[in-house]
């Protein structure tokens, strides 16, 4: 046992009893992963399991490096825990899953207990700034806001739009409809001048100097252009500049974060957006895990789908979908995309069973998976923003 | 014949024909983590000792037949076999302690068959009852199986401890909800168990009812690897609502006027004693501002059409306060109803002996009492914790539960629980074995009052194991004899319920 | 719309409820810190505790429909509140 290994769980042994003294598994039906899988490596109960397991010499990082991969960090595991769910509040104490997923994989880079796939993913983010998300073709700050072609929005100002890799390179109508969204509503803001990926994928990897290098690099680019308040679309982003960015910078990170998706409700209902075009769809609402889970966000996405006209909404509520994901998060898709795959399978297969024309989602990390499994089972999946843009009469 | 059996003899051979007869490696695991994880279940684990109870090898096997050729297999080598379903089960029943080879049925999930006509669901024994209700949802039926565990427990496990579930009241347990079978034996064969023949039949008087053997016997007689269960008309309404006394002895009483009080659609009673109450203040946001008149409670859960409910729910309320209780309001009612499934075993319930909020392991001691002697089983159960409090500083008294137990019978069985904290992180042998003596003497007691020493989680840990022989009494021979029988070689699950004693 | 500010993330002082029990955010309940000496407690933003406590009554709500149709209730106030508001 190494010393880091015996550091580590030093660190975490306090959250990790809370678990083993428990290990009651109301967790485990709630997992994606462990859905699929239904092997018992793959869950919560493990993952805390394996370091009282390390603290006592029994498991080394190398033993459950493969288990650990096998997380998407969407948060349905640690929010049903009764040990958050009823009592985390009150003691100031709740489970922390996907902190210790973060912290084991950390760990694995540090000890080099790699996954291959991610390593090459990170040297790729290293080298040219963005996530890799178009896969050979090569991604650069050159090509960062074509996205943004022929919409005239400036770079820098007090408001900034921060768009994520995904977004920026391989789901680009979001970002549009996102940004025209604005536009139409009178809201000014403008890009970064050189936006580097929010670092918060590579920290979910395990990546952290890499991540950090990245937040640094942001946050020195939105006080360059004297920016106070950032809107992030992305509820990864979200996380990252919400949780993320203040461990990394202290009580010095006093920027505003605004959510996309509130934002646009809030618009929507100001009436600064108007809704007049009819969409004729049957549609139903996948609950991105970062919103609903991680973030408590459930409200304002359907308040929005109602606000538009023509629509027929069948709602699935959001407790139900705790167990739900697109199998898009926490770097599944890099290193176990058949399990991802898998899983937004059957997230469609959910869908398809209400009788729906389309499932929509808000956020661009769950639609690549989604949109695929879609194709497959004949089921139309969009983006919030894009179908409030129609809805709002933009043309792309 | 030595009661130990064998010894585990799991070497790379025996691997190697694991893997042939699965075909999937990833299904075969014999590495360090696969074991680890599965080597306890939420009980307190004497995490000191913790390889001792790794499994060799652990099989994710996904059907009957597969099931059957590692069994007969093992049977074959003499190893022992360990059925693992969730993992929730609170009397170690799933873990190993003789290593071998561990049956894990998660993935034996499949809903198989909905029979509408007929009210039947037959599954895997890997599926969880609350997934299964998801499905079952649409069709407006339920499988109305509800252990505090209801989240996280899963068929195969209910069938291997003969699960006690909240409304067993009004639906029955998961023995009375089980209607067949399929079943690997200890020697290898599948088999159909029912009452008598016939998959959907809920009773029949051909040969030996077997099916009630297989409920209940700890993985210790085979493995279930298919289960057909009752569907039940998805109630139209719930209603519950909580009474508070001053004292136990009116809270009891009371307990007894509703059970007795003759209404079908009562699920459930559930009488807190005054160590529960106190317990609950630490944390709970309905106890804590509720006055220091308050030391008892009684709930009550009824489920069914709105025109039975609606009107009983009134003779409730009449009843619940005919002996001082009063009404702890509709939010408190209906919250701590909904919230049944997840109290339990939050660890920072613990308090040290300075009132220190410390992690402990949840021990729920469970027994089977008649309504009579449940005052005097308090009384002696919280001096045997409270004498173990003091002198270890590592246990805590969490306060006990008595539940309706009887299926549709509620008036005169209990399922009793004392619930205890046992701060695991200062387990050493010395405090394990107070631990063990602790348990045994708490259920000593329940047999000295005519009880059962448990009423649903089974006797397989340590400490209550041995008084096995001592309960069965003059039945242990034949019990003894039908585990010789079906088990010639003592593969199934060894060392649990002193089972072992079938081999001397 | 909530506007994330770091600095507000931070939890008033506590108001005492009972001996072992304070409270800082409204109706939630929190443990004396002074008994928190041998588990430290987080750094727990008000936005999570927030989280879990709107979490805590969806999720008994959704229990309630998983089971029934409809929740019946008495209707009645409770008698122990009364004596002590
Ligand atoms: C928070 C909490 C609350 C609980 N509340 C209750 C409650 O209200 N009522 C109650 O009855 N229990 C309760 N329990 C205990 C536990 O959930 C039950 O004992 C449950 O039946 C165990 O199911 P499992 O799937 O987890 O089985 P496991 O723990 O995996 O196994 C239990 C036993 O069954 C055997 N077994 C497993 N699968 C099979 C199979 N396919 N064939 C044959 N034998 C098999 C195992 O060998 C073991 O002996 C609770 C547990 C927790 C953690
Ligand atoms: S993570 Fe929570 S729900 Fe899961 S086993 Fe641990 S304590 Fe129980």
């Amino acid at each position: 046992m190494g010393d880091q290994e015996l550091e580590f769980a030093e660190r975490w042994r306090d959250n990790a009893y809370g678990c083993f003294s428990s290990g009651h598994k109301f967790c485990r039906e709630v997992c994606p992963v462990m859905q699929v899988t239904r092997n018992e490596n793959h869950t919560p109960t493990a993952f805390h399991a394996s370091i009282v397991a390390m603290e006592k010499g029994l498991l080394n990082v190398e033993d459950v490096a493969d288990d650990f991969v096998h997380c998407t960090q969407c948060g349905a595991c640690e929010l049903r825990c009764p040990n958050t769910l009823m009592t985390g509040d009150f003691y100031r104490h709740r489970t922390r899953t996907v902190d210790v997923v973060k912290a084991m994989r950390a760990l694995m880079v540090e000890t080099g207990n790699e996954q291959e796939a991610w390593k090459l993913w990170n040297e790729r983010l290293a080298l040219d700034h963005n996530e890799p998300v178009l896969g050979d073709t090569r991604v650069s700050q050159e090509h960062v806001a074509d996205w943004a072609i022929g919409l005239d929005i400036p770079v820098g100002g007090q408001t900034l739009l921060f768009v994520d890799c995904e977004a920026a390179f391989f789901r680009t109508s979001y970002t549009r409809a996102f940004a025209q969204l604005l536009q139409k509503a009178g809201v000014e803001f403008g890009l970064m001048r050189e936006q580097w990926c929010c670092g918060g994928p590579a920290a979910e990897m395990g990546y952290q100097d890499l991540a950090l290098k990245h937040a640094t690099h942001n946050v020195e680019d939105w006080r360059a252009v004297g920016a106070t308040r950032i809107i992030a679309p992305d509820p990864h982003d979200f996380i990252a500049f919400t949780e993320d960015y203040p461990k990394y910078f202290g009580e010095a990170y006093d920027f505003e974060i605004v959510l996309g998706v509130e934002l646009i409700n809030d618009l929507v209902k100001g009436g600064r957006i108007e809704l007049t075009q009819p969409v004729e769809r049957t549609v139903t609402y996948h609950d991105p895990c970062r919103l609903n889970k991680r973030k408590g966000v459930h409200e304002a996405p359907r308040e929005l789908i109602r606000a538009i006209p023509g629509i027929t909404f069948k709602d699935v509520d959001r407790v139900t979908q705790w167990s739900y994901c697109s199998g898009g998060g926490g770097g599944l898709p890099v290193a176990k995309p058949e399990i991802t795959k898998e899983i937004s399978r059957r997230r469609v297969a959910k869908a398809a069973e209400l009788e729906v024309d389309t499932l929509i989602s808000a956020c661009p990390w769950s639609e690549r998976p989604l949109s695929e499994a879609g194709h497959e089972a004949n089921l139309g999946v969009m983006d919030l923003f894009e179908l409030v843009a129609v809805s709002a009469g933009i043309e792309p | 014949m030595s009661p130990v059996a064998f010894k585990s003899a799991v070497d790379d051979h025996v691997v190697e024909e694991l893997r042939a007869i699965i075909g999937d490696d990833a299904r075969v695991r014999p590495d360090q983590s696969s074991r680890a994880f599965r080597s306890r279940v939420p009980a307190p684990f004497p995490v000191h000792r913790w390889a001792e109870h790794y499994p060799d090898v652990v099989i994710l096997p996904k059907t009957a037949i597969e099931v059957s050729e590692v069994v007969k297999l093992a049977n074959r080598h003499k190893i022992p076999i360990v059925p693992r379903a969730g993992g929730t089960g609170l009397s170690d029943g799933a873990v190993p302690l003789r290593g071998g080879i561990m049956i894990d049925c998660k993935l034996m999930n499949q809903i198989h068959e909905i029979d509408l006509v007929d009210r039947t669901v037959t599954v895997g024994p890997g599926i969880n009852m609350l997934k299964l209700n998801e499905e079952l949802k649409q069709h407006g039926v339920i499988y109305p199986d509800d252990p505090a565990s209801y989240p996280c427990s899963l068929v195969g496990g209910r069938i291997g401890t003969g699960g006690w579930s909240l409304l067993g009241a009004r639906y029955g347990h998961t023995r009375d909800l089980v209607i067949s079978m399929e079943v690997v034996l200890p020697t290898g064969e599948i088999v159909e168990i029912a009452e008598g023949g016939g998959r959907k039949l809920r009773k029949s008087s051909t040969g030996l009812t077997l099916k009630q053997l297989f409920t209940g016997h700890q993985g210790t007689l085979g493995i279930t690897t298919q289960a057909t269960l009752e569907l039940v008309p998805r109630p139209e309404v719930e209603f519950a609502a909580f009474f508070a006394f001053d004292e136990y002895i009116k809270a009891w009483e009371t307990t007894g006027i509703l059970t007795k009080s003759g209404l079908a659609t009562i699920a459930g009673v559930v009488l807190f004693d005054e160590k529960k109450i106190e317990y609950l203040r630490r944390d709970d946001e309905a106890y804590i501002p509720q006055p220091d008149t308050v030391n008892a409670v009684v709930a009550v859960a009824m489920y069914g059409r709105r025109c039975e409910v609606e009107p009983a729910s009134k003779e409730i309320m009449r009843l619940g306060k005919s002996n001082t209780g009063k009404y702890l309001g509709d939010e408190i009612s209906a919250g701590d109803w909904a919230s049944r499934h997840d109290r339990y075993a939050t660890p920072l319930h613990g308090r040290d002996l300075d009132g220190q909020a410390v992690l402990m392991s949840w021990h729920c001691e469970d027994a089977a009492l008649n309504y009579s002697v449940l005052p005097q089983v308090r009384e002696e159960w919280h001096a045997i914790v409270a004498r173990y409090r003091e002198r270890y500083g590592i246990f805590d008294d969490w306060g006990m539960f008595a539940y309706t137990s009887g299926a549709h019978k509620p008036w005169a069985d209990y399922l009793v629980e004392i619930d205890v904290g046992i701060w695991e992180q200062k387990l050493n042998d010395e405090y394990w074995a107070a631990w063990v003596d602790c348990k045994r003497e708490i259920a000593q007691v329940s047999l000295k009052y005519g009880g059962s020493i448990t009423a649903c989680h089974g006797a397989t840990r340590e400490g209550d194991a041995d008084l096995v022989p001592e309960e069965m009494g003059s039945a242990w021979p034949v019990v003894k004899a039908i585990k010789r029988a079906l088990d010639p070689n003592n593969v199934m699950n060894p060392g649990k319920q002193s089972l072992d004693e079938a081999y001397e | 719309m909530t506007i994330f500010r770091l600095g507000e993330q931070t939890p008033p002082p506590p108001r005492r409820i009972t001996d072992t029990v304070v409270e800082r955010l409204e109706h939630q309940y929190e443990v004396d810190p002074d008994l928190m000496q041998i588990t430290p407690q987080q750094d727990m933003p008000v936005w999570d505790s927030r989280r879990i406590f709107n979490a805590r009554w969806d999720h008994l709500d959704w229990m309630h429909a998983h089971f029934a149709d409809e929740v019946l209730l008495a209707g009645e106030e409770s008698e122990t509140m009364e004596e002590h508001p």
